[in-house]
């Protein structure tokens, strides 16, 4: 005769031993970074001393920093034409490599390179395209063409054009990586009925494949967007003037006043840190919103 | 499954090849190999014990270190060092120092942040271990004014390794075709400069190391030196930045910018070379420690054509637009391990072997190892070490340079006017000083 409850408390046992390393994995590096965070951006604090409570002294010292606006507005403002860019040009390139055949995953591979190098050693050799000193092939043709000298480098919009290259260079291959493997679950009767109803080629993808994709569409934007408000890496080599010309990121506000400009302003730091963990979730909540809809629809 | 294997190949080798591509530039710029084998001579501690070691990595100071690593590596103790930049080294020399406990037992200091440390109590006084130790290790011949630039308060901090000053490099082949001398003062240097860009070959013949995050205060510091200015007027602790001279080195720093590519401001040193190795400037004052990379074939095809001269004076005078900077290691107060077994690693590093084999990279702070003959640019650092400022003996020098970056920057670029810029100098600095009053 067996036992009900035994096989429930094995249940549980199993689920317990599975699901423990996962919790304590998030508690350690999410929940208590969160809480500490949140406590720091309450407090003066300098490395090896216990904060001081401040109250919301941080938070009214950060949002009465005109920096920490044209950081903002540079951060959303690159987000938005990149994270365009990436479904745009990530749904092309993904339809265009769906097409090939043999030579589909060596030029996969290959459109992958700058996925995989480190984002600091890609964002340095873009950045050598356009200095001079190294050569620069890109500013050399634009300067031949334009018969001007474009200060990649210390010109506001030259410098930001560079950057959003740069990162969507970088973040391409992920795109059109995620939208091919949703190409590839679009039903072909329902591309071969668009076909037979008289939908010519950008009527079948305006009306047919992107709506069939919309989720994974959603979660390339719901990716690059988080990745784009976090920009940090590249900036150190493409935008050595960040701070004087007004392209200085959210990230990297938030690490020269933590880090550089005063010394040590941990507090305030974790207070900037708490206001952008606050924009992103704004700025993702109608993509989860979408999501989350689609999902509960299945 | 052939599909799904092919597709697994070429993502393998694209991200092996690039793996290998970005692996490339990690490590060491001088092979640990190559370092000088010494004695270090200390007594095995009964346990086994592990010295980490903080040091940035840079063919000046990597001798040094790559030293220690293979000479003092023996019996139950281990020397660890990794690679990291000096950036890098900056924070977590910051980090490491803070607390009650720290994850390095040596570390690697130079005379800018030494007085700031050593006020905080973060490093430990070598006094005692100095005079134990000097006759086993020759640290007598270590020079004294290097000794100075590392002590705080009387008390020394830091044991010098080696010392670096700015040099001033030029293309002997433009200059002698243009019938020109190196220049003495900024007077000359526009003078110079000017000549070079009329004859047409060279646009912008001058390159200085003004990177807007964290060279142009070294830069304008040195100006403001060489105009017989501190930062601070020890003596009543106020900040100089409303003396006349303060904005004399604003205004004779941006007179230097017709003569440099429009785009200075994000030039560091690395980049200044640069120029100087692909032609597209014809002088430039950098560090001594990147005057050897200049003379390297390898790099460069102007190599032969490199002339070194110390740098000139802003306007006159004796003390040049230059800086003494001085690196030697320092034992962190909070270190866990015996600081005699750890004096006595820095000891063997910094010896006379140690510092030969760190020659033409380095300018080694003992007497007598760095000689006209050592280089090509070594007649040039001696002469230049000379006309440098004393080393700044004060903890809030550091603090004024990096929280007044932004405001140098802003006025150099001209998007803050002199008066304005000093005027939030002065406030910076008196609110740094207000701890120290």
């Amino acid at each position: 005769m067996s036992n009900p409850g035994a096989g429930g408390a094995m249940r549980l046992r199993e689920f317990t031993s599975f699901v423990a390393p996962s919790v304590l994995v998030m508690v350690g590096l999410l929940v208590f970074p969160l809480y500490r965070t949140l406590e720091w951006s309450l407090e003066r604090v300098n490395y090896g001393s216990p904060g001081e409570f401040v109250g919301l002294a941080n938070y009214g010292q950060a949002l009465t920093d005109p920096r920490l606006g044209r950081a903002v507005l540079f951060t959303v403002g690159i987000t938005v034409v990149v994270v365009a860019a990436l479904l745009v040009c990530g749904y092309v390139l993904a339809v265009l490599v769906d097409r090939l055949q043999r030579a589909k995953p060596w030029v996969l591979g290959i459109l992958l390179i700058s996925y995989v190098v480190p984002q600091l050693v890609g964002a340095t050799m873009f950045s050598w395209l356009f200095d001079a000193n190294f050569g620069g092939v890109v500013n050399y043709l634009v300067s031949q063409l334009s018969g001007q000298e474009v200060q990649w480098f210390t010109q506001p919009w030259p410098n930001r054009m560079v950057i959003a290259l740069s990162t969507v260079w970088f973040l391409l291959p992920f795109a059109m990586l995620v939208i091919i493997a949703g190409l590839q679950g679009v039903p072909t009767e329902i591309i071969e009925a668009a076909k037979i109803d008289g939908a010519g080629p950008l009527r079948t993808h305006l009306s047919v494949i992107v709506p069939s994709i919309r989720g994974v569409l959603g979660f390339v934007a719901i990716v690059s967007i988080m990745d784009v408000l976090r920009i940090y890496d590249p900036l150190i080599p493409l935008a050595p003037q960040a701070t004087q010309i007004g392209n200085e990121s959210i990230m990297l506000y938030i690490f020269n006043v933590a880090f550089r400009d005063g010394g040590q302003q941990l507090g305030l730091g974790s207070a900037i840190n708490v206001l952008l963990i606050v924009l992103i979730g704004l700025m993702l909540f109608p993509f989860i919103r979408d999501v989350a809809r689609e999902a509960s629809q299945r | 499954m052939g599909k799904i294997r092919r597709t697994a190949l070429a993502i393998a080798v694209a991200v092996s090849v690039a793996t290998a591509l970005a692996g490339c530039g990690a490590g060491s710029r001088t092979a640990s190999s190559a370092a000088a084998q010494v004695t270090c001579d200390f007594t095995a501690p009964a346990q086994a014990t592990t010295v980490n070691v903080l040091a940035y990595n840079s063919s000046a100071i990597d001798p040094f270190t790559n030293t220690m690593v293979k000479s003092c590596s023996r019996d139950q103790v281990t020397v660890k060092h990794e690679p990291i930049d000096f950036g890098g080294q900056v924070q977590k020399t910051t980090a490491t120092l803070a607390g009650p406990t720290g994850t390095y037992d040596i570390v690697e200091t130079y005379s800018f942040v030494v007085p700031q440390y050593a006020s905080q109590q973060k490093l430990m006084p070598l006094d005692d271990l100095y005079n134990e130790f000097k006759d086993r290790y020759a640290l007598g011949e270590i020079n004294q004014s290097m000794r100075d630039a590392m002590s705080y308060d009387g008390k020394l901090y830091g044991l010098p390794m080696q010392a670096q000053t700015y040099v001033l490099a030029y293309r002997k082949d433009v200059f002698d075709q243009l019938k020109l001398t190196p220049p003495t003062t900024f007077a000359e240097l526009r003078d110079v400069a000017a000549k070079i860009q009329a004859a047409g070959q060279i646009k912008y013949p001058l390159a200085l190391p003004l990177l807007a995050s964290a060279d142009v205060a070294t830069g304008y510091r040195a100006a403001l030196n060489s105009l017989g200015l501190d930062y601070v007027d020890a003596k009543t602790t106020t900040p100089n930045f409303d003396k006349p001279a303060a904005a004399t080195a604003f205004q004779e720093l941006q007179s230097l910018r017709p003569f440099m590519d429009p785009q200075v401001t994000t030039f560091d040193q690395p980049r200044v070379q640069q120029q100087m190795y692909n032609g597209s400037a014809a002088m430039a004052i950098m560090f001594s420690g990147r005057m050897n990379d200049l003379t390297q074939p390898a790099n460069s095809r102007f190599a032969p054509q490199f002339g070194f001269a110390p740098p000139p004076t802003v306007q006159g005078g004796t003390v040049a637009y230059n800086v003494l900077s001085v690196d030697g290691w320092s034992l962190p107060t909070n270190t866990k391990v015996d600081p005699k077994l750890l004096f006595q690693m820095i000891g063997a590093a910094v010896g006379p072997d140690a510092s030969k084999a760190a020659i033409p990279a380095a300018f080694p702070a003992r007497d007598g190892i760095m000689t006209p003959q050592s280089s090509p640019y070594a007649t040039a650092a001696l002469q230049s070490i000379t006309t440098a400022p004393p080393a700044d003996p004060h903890p809030w020098t550091s603090q004024i340079s990096t929280q007044t970056t932004d405001v140098v920057a802003s006025v150099i670029l001209g998007n803050t006017s002199v008066p304005d810029g000093l005027a939030q100098m002065q406030q910076i600095s008196n609110k740094i000083l207000a701890d120290y009053r």
